[in-house]
This record gives C-alpha cells, structure tokens and sequence, in this order.
C-alpha cells in the first residue's frame, strides 16, 4: 500500500502539468497576439484568445482527468492480475498435491481397511484463496476416486472370499474323504489289493487337499486344519511329505524330537508340502529329495536340497522375488500368470507366521530350500514320549494314555475310535490298571492277551507295584518250549499265569 | 464348525502311504500271514522309522502280525510292509506258526505218555 501511495503521489503532478502546460501555453499564445494585433481588432482576438483558451483548457483538464482514471484502472488491474495469478498458483500446486500426494494416501490409508468417509474428512482442506468452487471439485474428485477404489477393493474381497469358501468346501469334503479313507484302509488292511487301491486314492486325496489349501490361503485365510495340541516335527514333516506327488523320492533323515505348536502345525505342514513339492518337481524323477531339520540358534532348520539343476543367480532372484512380492500381499487376479503357485503361497504364509525361507544352491548341485522355524513355534516334544508316528503313541499306549484321559487332556494319537467297537475305555483302564482279563479284545476286534512282560514296551508307567520280571532275550523256540510243557500240564514254577495267558491265547490265534 | 475342528484333531497329518512308502504290502503277503510270529533280534536304533522301532520294541518276546498291528493300530498291510523291512535287514525274525497237522494229536500224546508211564 506504501508503495502504492507514493506512486499515487508522483504521478499525479504529471497530469496536472499535462493539462496545465497546454493551456498556459494558449494563454501566452493568446496574450501575444494580443499585444502583437492593432487595437480596433484586439477585441476580436481577445475573444478568440479567450475562448481557445478555455477550450485547450477544457479539452487538457478532460484528457488529464481520463489519463487519471486510466492510471487508476491500470492500477486496480495489476492488482487484480496478480492476485488472479496467486491465485492460479494455488490451485495449481493444490492441484499437484492432490495428483502426488492426497491421492496416492488416501488410496492407501483405504487399502489398510479405513473407511471412505473417515479419509475423506482427515484430508479435507479449506483454503480461502482457491475459491470455493475449486474446493468443491476437488472434494468431488476425491471422493470420487476413493469411492472407486472402495468399489474396487469390495469387489475383489468379495471375489477373495468366494475363492476362500469354495477352497473350505473343497477341504471339508476332502477331509471327510481322507477320515473315510482311514477307516477303509484299516478295515481292508488285510487285502493287499484293495489296499493298495485305497492307498492310492488316499494319495489323490491329499493332493486335491493341498490345492485348496493353497487357494484358502491365497485368499487371505488360513490353510484347512487347526491342531489343538503341539505336533510333533517328524510328524509335521511326514505331513507335508504325503501331500505331494512324488512323496517315494523325498528321504526324510532323522530330526530332533520337539514339536510345533498347534496353531503354526498346519501352516508350516503346508509351506512344507510346497517346497517339497518345487523340489521334486524341477528335479529329475530318479534323484532323491532330502528333508532334514536341525536345530539353531533361532529355531529349527529345515532344510530340502534336490538334486536338480542349480538356480541360477538370475532364476534364483526370481523366485525369492515371488516370495517376497507374496508377503507383500497378493492379488488373485494375477495368479493366472504365476505357474510357480507354491512360492506365493510359501510366502503367505512365512509372513503370517514368522517363517524364514531362503533359496540356496545345493551342495548336491540342485536347490537348497531352507525354512527357520521361529523358537517360539517350538515346543518340547509332548508327554506321549517318542509319539512319532501313528504307531508309537500305540507303543506307549497304557499308562500316558490313562494319564491324559484323567487328566481331561487331549486323547494321543492313534487313539481313534474305530466305529463299531467296544468302547475302549474299559479296555484302556484295565490295561493301565491290574490283571488284564484274557478274554479282552483290542478296538480292532482281536483278541487281547496281556502280555507277561508289559512294563518293558510300555516304559513301566504302572511303576513299583507290578513285580517285572527281567527281561531276557527270548528265543522263539524257547516260547515253544513253553507253550508245549503248558500242554503238558506241567506248570513251570515261574511265570506261570503267563505263560497260561499266552497259552489261551495262542489257541484264540488257532 | 467347532465340532468338525474337534474331529480333526483325532487323526495325524501323516498318511500310511507315507509310512510304507507308496507299498502295499501285496508283494510281503507271502512271507506273512495273520499269526506269523515275530521276535526282535536287535533293538531300536534313533535313526529308524519310528513305526520300524515301536515293531522292534514291542516285539521283545515274539508277536503275531495280527497282536503287531493291533499294538500299532496300524492295518495288517502296512505292518507287513514294516515286517519285511525289518526282515530284510534281519533285524527280526519270523517263524511260521506250526501247522496244525504236524502237531499231534492230542489223544495221541496223552496215549503215549500213558503209555511211557505204564513201562
């Protein structure tokens, strides 16, 4: 405004004199002339004098007086340009902001699950200078695009959870498969024929199993079956190693005996199953496959070395590319073009639970898959004892079985009702307890015998009570011998009960 | 949904085609039947398949196939698929129950040891 003044000031003498001078100028012409004309004409030319004067000065007073208000409409356009141009420059990096900042945030923070109208409120702005009709546009583009995307987003998790839904059907009707497959395979254990069928479309089953498994967890959720209880590490890697193909050529070497908590069981039986799968895949069908976990600093590691060709630095950054990309979240409507589907998955699910997994090559020339089970996914193995397997937890049946079942914990494994049956409590009881009736039979319909020398296989749990006989080498003929003096009635002096035992049961056997 | 997650909880991830390796026990039927009689001839060693060494300890005094599979609740093909392994290496031994016709009569023995007791 100073600045403006003084110009204001400065100025306005020029006018004055613009209008001023010509007029002067006119008078002195005027007055000259007077003096130079005779006098009976000077009336005459003082008329004219006077009158051009005043006509010059007219004319100068009027073009000053306009000359002013051009100054002064110069002078408020100026203004109104530049205010105009501020203006302008406002919208315009408003404008940038919206295209590199707002938008690109907004998008994300709508991505991470906030809602469209919290967003919208958060990145509100009211700026007086770009006018309220730019602001209005850009509250409408941005609502706009925010609304696209939450349609977009609803869309594809729509899509996700149909994709998850028809994935937990698939697995529920493949796990009622593979529970019917195990009863068949125990009751046609006894022909080879048929089980050998079974056995095979038990395979098959895992296999589809395993497919949807890796869409449910593509799709955000987790893969099918929760263990309520710590499985143990070779079982979890026997696990992965039935669902794939080619599971004959993976060697599985001895591990520790720890377990994997419940809830991490599948996931990893599943990452696992993954791994094994690429391994056996991209190498030749006549080479073995290793699996085996060792224990670090940080967990287990265990490792699957093929004997494939090795991955190039190029192929090998490739694949933990896909594995990183797949932490980062995936989106189902590329999985089309991913023919590695495993690696994704692999991914999914070591991010969700903490797995590491690299991708070596292989002393063997192949790769060397390695996956770090977290410590804290680790637990000691269960009190079942050495409860590998299907079989051991049988082994060790009678006395931890007892004990868990009183305890109100989980049944051990391989303790499945057979349907059917008798009821196996009275059969588990009188095991774990004293003197087993002869008669009594197994869930499986056999006849029992109880066995003179039980404590031995059974890691002695019914303790101190039961006097244990020493347990020698027993020779098959030996036994005969025995079964024959019990033909005889000639009751040897020690072991007697027993040896009657296994007598009756010998003739059940007949 | 709870209910089912219960029921999955019974069985093992593991499936018996892992545990005999894809046999089926069709080509080890002839070495065993139902009351073949089983006796360790070593123990358990920590680098056995667990199945292999539960056969090994159970079978400390000898077994038949059908008492082994019931042991195990393992069906009798996969136990003898295990049962040839372990044969194979020698680690068991298997003994043929005695047929039922070279055993005598038991009128016969008791006739004969009369018979001795009356010289």
């Amino acid at each position: 405004m100073l600045r403006a003044g003084s110009s204001l000031g400065g100025r306005r003498s020029a006018p004055v004199l613009v209008w001023l001078l010509p007029t002067v100028v006119t008078v002195a012409a005027a007055v000259v002339a007077v003096s130079l004309t005779s006098t009976g004409a000077r009336a005459g030319v003082v008329w004219c004098g006077v009158v051009g004067t005043a006509a010059v000065g007219i004319v100068a007073a009027e073009a000053a007086r306009r000359g002013r208000a051009l100054a002064a409409l110069r002078e408020q356009h100026a203004r109104q340009e530049s205010e105009l141009r501020y203006r302008l420059a406002r919208q315009q990096t408003e404008t940038v902001r919206l295209a590199e900042v707002t938008l690109p945030e907004t998008v994300a923070r709508l991505q991470r699950g906030e809602f469209t109208e919290d967003v919208l409120k958060a990145y509100e702005s009211y700026d007086g200078v770009v006018g309220p009709e730019f602001q209005a546009a850009r509250h409408a583009v941005l609502r706009t695009v925010l609304e696209a995307v939450d349609n977009e987003e609803g869309l594809r998790e729509s899509a996700q959870r149909a994709f998850v839904n028809i994935a937990r059907r698939v697995q529920a009707i493949v796990h009622r498969q593979a529970q019917d497959l195990r009863e068949m395979e125990d009751r046609h254990g006894n022909d080879p024929a048929v089980f050998d069928d079974l056995l095979r479309l038990d395979h098959g089953n895992a296999l589809v199993g395993r497919l949807a498994d890796s869409i449910a967890v593509l799709g955000g959720a987790r893969p099918g079956r929760q263990w309520s209880r710590a499985v143990p590490l070779y079982s979890v890697l026997r696990g992965g190693i039935s669902r794939i193909l080619d599971y004959q050529r993976v060697e599985l070497h001895p591990v520790s005996e720890v377990a994997v908590v419940g809830p991490a069981a599948e996931p990893l039986i599943h990452a696992l199953a993954e791994l094994l799968d690429n391994a056996t895949r991209y190498s030749p069908p006549h080479t073995n496959v290793h699996l085996t976990a060792v224990e670090v600093q940080t967990g287990i590691a265990i490792e699957i070395e093929d004997g494939g060709l090795s991955l190039s630095e190029e192929g090998r950054g490739r694949a933990e590319r896909m594995l990183r990309d797949a932490q980062e979240g995936i989106d189902l409507n590329d999985l089309g073009e991913t023919p590695r589907l495993g690696l994704a998955v692999v991914g999914r699910l070591a991010q969700e639970y903490g797995f590491q997994v690299s991708l070596r090559p292989s002393a063997y020339g192949g790769v060397r898959a390695v996956l770090i089970v977290p410590q804290e996914l680790i637990t000691t193995a269960p009190a079942v004892g050495r409860a590998h397997g299907i079989g051991i937890a049988a082994g060790s049946r009678p006395g931890s079985a007892a004990a868990l079942r009183s305890a109100g914990g989980p049944r051990p494994w391989g303790a499945k009702t057979v349907p059917g049956v008798i009821a196996e409590s009275p059969h588990r009881s009188s095991a774990a307890g004293g003197p087993a009736a002869v008669g009594e039979q197994t869930p499986d319909g056999l006849p029992q015998r109880r066995r003179h020398a039980a404590s031995s296989w059974t890691g002695a749990p019914e303790g101190a009570g039961v006097p244990r006989p020493t347990p020698a080498p027993v020779q098959p003929g030996m036994w005969l011998a025995a079964f024959h003096e019990g033909v005889n009635g000639n009751a040897p002096s020690s072991g007697g009960a027993d040896h009657t035992s296994e007598e009756s049961a010998g003739k059940g056997e007949e | 949904m709870s209910a089912a997650d219960q029921d999955w909880d019974e069985d093992s991830p593991e499936r018996l085609y892992v545990i005999t390796r894809g046999r089926s026990g069709l080509a080890e039927r002839t070495t065993f039947d139902l009351v073949t009689l089983i006796v360790a001839r070593s123990e358990p060693t920590p680098t056995m398949q667990p199945e292999h060494a539960a056969i090994l300890r159970i079978c400390g005094s000898p077994l038949s196939v059908a008492e082994i599979s019931a042991h195990l609740r393992l069906p009798m093909s996969v136990v003898t698929v295990l049962l040839a392994d372990l044969l194979a290496e020698k680690r068991i031994e298997a003994r043929a129950r005695v047929p039922k016709a070279i055993l005598p009569d038991h009128a016969l023995l008791e006739a004969v040891i009369h018979g001795l007791q009356k010289l």
